[in-house]
């Protein structure tokens, strides 16, 4: 089932489909959710933050662990290719991933 | 024997280790500044080795080479363009995945590299073999492994530069993408060629590719229609892959990275958890972490400030014990004034602030940040800082800045964007300090109640959250989330924490003291050529009529800039008495606003130093001045408020 991260329980792993969910974006683009559109300054700042997330290596197809998270909403705490990331939870919102039971 | 002149850069990931590889290398022979018209630290250093004369450079530590943050734009800039003759890539080699997706894009910068397989030992603990001769065979690139602490793999590591400049090989290997890629690639890449720029032509094919913002600006001047090539070519690969080309391209270097990873190491997990996994649980429980962190806040306060408050006593009474002798040399006159009142207590005033207080501060922050505790901080005050725009790394700066904004102003560069080291070091130059207390407590809380000098920094704190989440909305530029490596904790190398302190804390003085001594000069001045009076009654329409005060107030604020508890001790002196019941028109209410508009009016003189260090002449001043703007009109509010209230009649 795809789900947004922030909906994993700790110790739950999951495999990444998107790091641009459009579930999260007002102006979200019905049936496509990845976007090219240069020009406008949303879709510039979302793609620059879903480049910091690739860039530390939450990329499609990744398989990744939440190991906890803090408490009144706060990061989580993911196991990633061999290393712990702290995610924020407007971060983790964004990512779409699919539960591995 | 001839004498050759080389550069080498140091380049990877925060918290591998590099600094303490650059500590090795330059030993005393290291200077800290910030890149020229930037925010970002540059850590410069000379060692002799053979025959070279080798200036060594670290770079920022980053993740990667896009545009996210100035520290990986200057790092790619510096690479292309200043072109050093070898860069050392330290990786962490108990995280090899992950660095060597660094890595990769360093070799498409086709820069001479070598590699520096650091922290063996932290990989060995967590049971990582890398077989390093497999890992040089397939990047092609030479592989010296490392302990940094204990200099193991050091004079490797030199000599294998030295080699590799000789040889003067660049590096070998590229990273090939899949197929429907490099066809793409290699078109954009012959249209690049042409076009002749300081970048590799491959590495801008792949930069266009993935849409990156400053190099479609350099292209655009050069070349518009290869802009819409290049448009049509991303189009292409994000049909056949469903993903944004960007995406495409990231999500392959780290296969890449992956598969080197994987084929290189072999891990054994030991069975019993270790003791840094067990730390890492507990500073970051979801209650247990909680008392911990405030504890740990608040041996940091006492140390720092116990040790500041002793020595920085200490050190007074020596220098003012000087006077008498100072005096007998240049008179107590004009001359013996001004040098005496405007230069040497200005320099008092600055080495009692800076040294009994920055150096256990400096040093207590880069440990903190070294073995890993202010990351799990930061994970932990994450939600709560979000508030005023900020994600959890602003927490420290914030809260050192009730011990003194100065400080808390430097630490404002653990913060990754320009944008959020803005937004927090206005944020810190608004927290009441120490000295600010010292007026809180001692007027207020003195003379009117205790429960009004809290109702003060309940106010102020407000404040703080207002401004904070204003300066958040309007400021242009993106907000970030969190997102951040916590590594694993580690014993922090004491030497290099030490000697960084040292140069950082003499990069500190010569900024700053020239400007506050100066500035205590001008208020000497002021006060010797009697100015005093005249500028009282300047002042006077905003302090007597606006906020009610009497007019000798205006004066102690002026005085209240060199250090903030100067207002009210030279209030005091301007009284001719300390107990402030007396003076008549002062009342509560008086007190109240008096002591609102000091808490917000102006950063001190030394923190206008640092502001100016670490933002720049124009933000500095755009800060002072809408402060000093904004305690007077909250002050007159508060005046009127009061006076409303008619709770003291």
């Amino acid at each position: 089932m795809e789900q947004p991260l922030t909906k994993l329980r700790p110790g739950e792993t999951a495999v990444i489909i998107s790091t641009n969910s459009p579930q999260n974006n007002p102006h979200g683009r019905h049936g496509s959710n990845w976007s090219t559109n240069v020009g406008s300054v949303k879709t510039g700042r979302r793609r620059n933050f879903q480049k910091r997330l690739e860039d530390m290596g939450l990329t499609p197809g990744t398989r990744i662990k939440v190991v906890k998270s803090a408490p009144f909403n706060g990061p989580l705490e993911l196991q990633v290719r061999g290393s712990r990331l702290a995610l924020g939870r407007g971060m983790a919102e964004r990512i779409l991933v699919r539960v591995e039971r | 024997m001839t004498k050759n002149q080389i550069t080498i850069a140091l380049a990877g990931n925060a918290n591998v280790g590099k600094s303490v590889i650059f500590n090795h290398f330059t030993g005393m022979h290291q200077h800290i500044g910030n890149w020229p018209g930037k925010t970002v630290e540059k850590a410069e250093g000379t060692l002799q080795f053979e025959d070279y004369t080798i200036d060594i450079i670290d770079l920022p530590g980053i993740y990667s080479l896009s545009t996210f943050s100035l520290e990986e734009l200057i790092t790619r800039e510096h690479i292309a363009k200043e072109k050093p003759d070898l860069v050392i890539n330290v990786i962490d080699a108990s995280v090899l995945e992950r660095n060597l997706f660094f890595t990769l894009q360093l070799i498409e910068l086709e820069t001479p590299m070598i590699i520096a397989l650091n922290q063996m030992d932290m990989a060995k603990k967590k049971g990582i073999e890398i077989n390093e001769k497999k890992l040089e065979e397939t990047l092609g690139i030479p592989v010296i492994p490392t302990v940094a602490p204990t200099q193991k793999g050091i004079y490797d590591l030199l000599q294998a530069s030295v080699d590799v400049i000789e040889k003067r090989v660049a590096s070998s290997s590229t990273i090939r993408y899949g197929e429907e890629i490099e066809k793409r690639i290699g078109k954009l890449d012959r249209s690049v060629q042409r076009l002749e720029l300081s970048y590799p032509s491959r590495w801008v094919a792949i930069k266009l590719l993935e849409g990156d913002e400053q190099i479609e600006e350099i292209i655009q001047k050069k070349d518009k229609e290869m802009l819409s090539l290049a448009k049509k070519l991303r189009g292409e690969i994000e049909k056949i892959h469903g993903h944004s080309c960007s995406t495409v391209v990231t999500s392959e270097r780290y296969e890449v990275a992956g598969c080197i990873a994987r084929d290189v190491q072999q891990i054994v997990p030991p069975e019993t958890p270790q003791l840094r996994d067990k730390i890492h649980a507990l500073t970051t429980h979801r209650i247990a972490g909680y008392p911990v962190l405030a504890a740990t806040v608040i041996f940091i306060f006492f140390a720092i400030f116990s040790f500041g408050d002793y020595t920085s006593g200490l050190m007074n009474d020596l220098f003012f014990s000087f006077k008498p002798f100072f005096e007998s040399l240049f008179g107590t006159g004009i001359l013996g004034k001004l040098l005496w009142g405007g230069v040497i207590e200005g320099l008092i005033g600055g080495i009692t602030i800076v040294l009994p207080y920055l150096f256990p501060f400096y040093l207590i922050l880069h440990l903190l940040e070294d073995s890993g505790y202010l990351s799990r901080i930061a994970f932990l005050m994450d939600n709560l800082m979000h508030k005023i725009g900020l994600h959890g790394k602003a927490f420290i700066p914030v809260m050192l800045g009730f011990g003194c904004n100065v400080s808390a102003c430097l630490s404002c560069r653990i913060l990754e964007t320009e944008r959020e080291k803005l937004i927090a070091t206005f944020v810190v130059t608004l927290v009441p300090c120490a000295a600010t207390s010292v007026i809180v407590l001692g007027l207020v809380g003195t003379y009117v109640s205790f429960q009004w000098a809290l109702l003060l920094y309940l106010v102020n704190i407000l404040i703080i959250l207002a401004l904070g989440r204003i300066a958040f909305k309007s400021l242009p530029g993106e907000p970030t989330g969190l997102i951040m490596e916590m590594h694993d904790y580690r014993m922090p190398h004491m030497k290099t924490a030490t000697k960084q302190t040292w140069f950082m804390l003499k990069e500190f003085v010569k900024m700053a003291f020239p400007i506050i001594i100066a500035g205590s000069l001008v208020v000497k001045l002021i006060e010797i050529a009697n100015l005093l009076d005249p500028i009282k009654n300047i002042l006077s329409p905003v302090t007597v009529a606006w906020l009610g005060l009497p007019a000798i107030t205006g004066i102690a604020l002026i005085f209240g800039v060199i250090r903030k508890e100067l207002a009210l001790i030279m209030l005091a002196t301007l009284l001719g008495t300390a107990d402030f019941s007396q003076f008549p028109g002062f009342g509560p209410i008086q007190m109240i606003v008096f002591t609102l508009v000091a808490m917000l009016y102006i950063p001190c003189i030394s923190t206008i130093a640092v502001l100016i260090r670490e933002l720049g002449w124009r933000k500095a001043w755009l800060i002072t001045i809408f402060e000093v703007v904004f305690a007077i009109i909250m002050g007159g509010l508060a005046y009127r408020l009061l006076i409303l209230a008619n709770i003291w009649p």
